[in-house]
């Protein structure tokens, strides 16, 4: 059964991506490799590792990408996104940072990182940077179980991942119900619901990622760095 | 105190004279409208004067937006192609009717309206087009009144009046980290009750009925009366077919059709 790779987070990074690459080569049965967004940042220059995702080597897994919060930034104020520009990234790091990100990127890019996806729908699993509601939301092994549900619901799939938190966690919705009474003209009835089996997947972000196994449902949280025949903090 | 909410009054004169004078014979004062001033209708600037007049606050409607913002609105407005053909066809006689003045003042009415607990919203606290149909998934309901801080939401944009009350919710979690992915911690989340009130509407209703529908709140005792005003639906459909309006606007209030044109998917926000 295939088992994917779910990256985040290389900020323009090409010696991570290149770990991550030997990593997933030395783990073998790796089949499918998906960068979660932010394959850029402020911090450095991103255009060898966007030629890269776009050329792979022969040998390298070719990854499937979608964009993330930090290239939304870039595309809005580069006019990709109509009316808007760049500014939560402006109100939350400063002018500076809109300088640097515009600098990481060749323009000769932006027509690729434009074409890229909101997200990635497989089997019942949707994979996204945020989330359903946006690509800057922020969900985390901490977030309102309500708000998780409410977003596995607005896909209509059953596992979500995420990547906009860095952080890497399983929340599995393992029961629970509502109960609610609706009135109208035409009369009053019950309605009752029990919370779906779903679960949201935060897959981590730079050194850390995470494989999944689709079939066993199995996911296991990987680091770089990690002992090469290591197993990975996996759970079933 | 009791307050009266309408929405969707839809450029219809009539409808809106009737239900004001139902509000007033039961002693209203406080009135809340929820948007959809103008669109379908044929005196949308009668309409907007009246509200003005009555300096009735009021939230901005998916229409309202459009009106003055130009038509943006992904496909997804529309449950059909043509349902977006005849509404690109009012959108344009509404636009050009509307007075400079009255586009100035749909464009500076609020996405949201506030008085304590009580939320006042078009379509949903996200988006003025997203449907909050009364039977849409429970917990996504909860969601929409519980991000928005409130105890009772007031909707419309779907022109089905409803009250709904959401209770007994409980969400169990197992949560994993790499920390220690075995031992995963339960976690049990108790959901408030919350109630979301969609006003129905005045000028275009489409409950099954040709009555102009709106909601009145008891605040003191929590109870929704959900109200239902005849009016002269004949003098609505002439002035629609005089103007140059498709007949169907006039077919549709002379029928309160429920199905008429109706969105499938109430968890639908448009990404624009
Ligand atoms: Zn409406
Ligand atoms: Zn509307």
């Amino acid at each position: 059964m295939a088992r994917w790779a779910l990256v985040s987070g290389l900020q323009g990074d090409l010696a991570l991506y290149e770990a991550i690459q030997r990593d997933l080569r030395q783990l073998g049965r790796v089949d499918t490799l998906f960068v979660l967004g932010d394959l850029i940042g402020p911090d450095r220059d991103a255009n060898a590792l966007l030629d890269r995702l776009q050329d792979p080597r022969r040998g390298e897994l070719a990854p499937q990408c979608i964009y993330g919060w930090w290239e939304d930034q870039l595309l809005a104020e580069r006019g990709y996104r109509g009316e808007r520009r760049a500014d939560p990234l402006r109100q939350q790091f400063g002018q500076a940072a809109v300088e640097a990100l515009q600098e990481a990127v060749d323009p000769g890019h932006l027509a690729w990182l434009a074409a890229l996806q909101f997200g990635f729908i497989e089997l019942d699993c949707a994979l996204l940077h945020g989330s359903s509601a946006d690509v800057g939301d922020w969900l985390g092994p901490e977030s309102s179980p309500l708000l998780l549900l409410d977003r596995l619901t607005r896909m209509d799939v059953n596992r979500l991942f995420t990547a906009r938190s860095g952080e890497q966690f399983c929340v599995e919705l393992a029961g629970g119900g509502i109960a609610s009474t609706v009135r109208d003209l035409a009369g009053e009835r019950q309605l009752q619901q029990v919370v779906p089996q779903r679960k949201v997947i935060g897959i981590g972000g730079g050194l850390r990622y995470s494989l999944y196994d689709p079939g066993s449902e199995r996911i296991a949280f990987r680091s770089v760095g990690q002992q090469p025949g290591s197993r990975g903090r996996g759970f079933a | 105190m009791a307050h009266a909410v309408i929405s969707c009054l839809h450029a219809n004169l009539a409808a809106l004279e009737a239900v004001l004078s139902d509000i007033d014979q039961r002693g209203i004062t406080t009135i809340t409208c929820l948007g959809d001033l103008v669109g379908y209708g044929p005196q949308p600037n009668e309409v907007v004067n009246l509200v003005r007049e009555r300096s009735i606050p009021s939230c901005q409607g998916c229409w309202d937006e459009d009106i003055i913002e130009g038509l943006n609105a992904c496909e997804c407005s529309y449950p059909s192609q043509l349902a977006e053909r005849r509404g690109h066809q009012a959108h344009q006689w509404t636009a050009e009717q509307l007075s400079e003045e009255n586009k100035a003042f749909l464009a500076s009415l609020p996405m949201t309206l506030r008085r304590d607990r009580l939320l006042f919203v078009h379509g949903s606290p996200n988006s003025q087009h997203e449907y909050l149909l009364p039977d849409m998934d429970a917990f996504a309901a909860l969601e929409r009144v519980q991000t928005a801080d409130a105890d009772t939401l007031f909707c419309g944009h779907t022109h089905r009046p409803y009250v709904r009350e959401l209770r007994d919710g409980v969400i169990r979690v197992r949560v994993q980290t790499p920390a220690d992915p075995q031992a995963a911690a339960e976690r049990e989340m108790a959901l408030p009750v919350r109630r979301i009130v969609n006003a129905g509407s005045v000028g275009e209703p489409r409950h099954g009925n040709t009555h102009a529908t709106y909601v009145i709140h008891d605040e003191a005792t929590g109870n929704v009366e959900i109200r239902e005003v005849p009016y002269d639906v004949e003098r609505t459909c002439r002035a629609i077919v005089e103007v140059g309006l498709p007949p169907v606007f006039a077919w549709r209030l002379r029928h309160g059709f429920e199905y008429a044109e109706r969105a499938d998917d109430a968890s639908h926000v448009c990404e624009r």
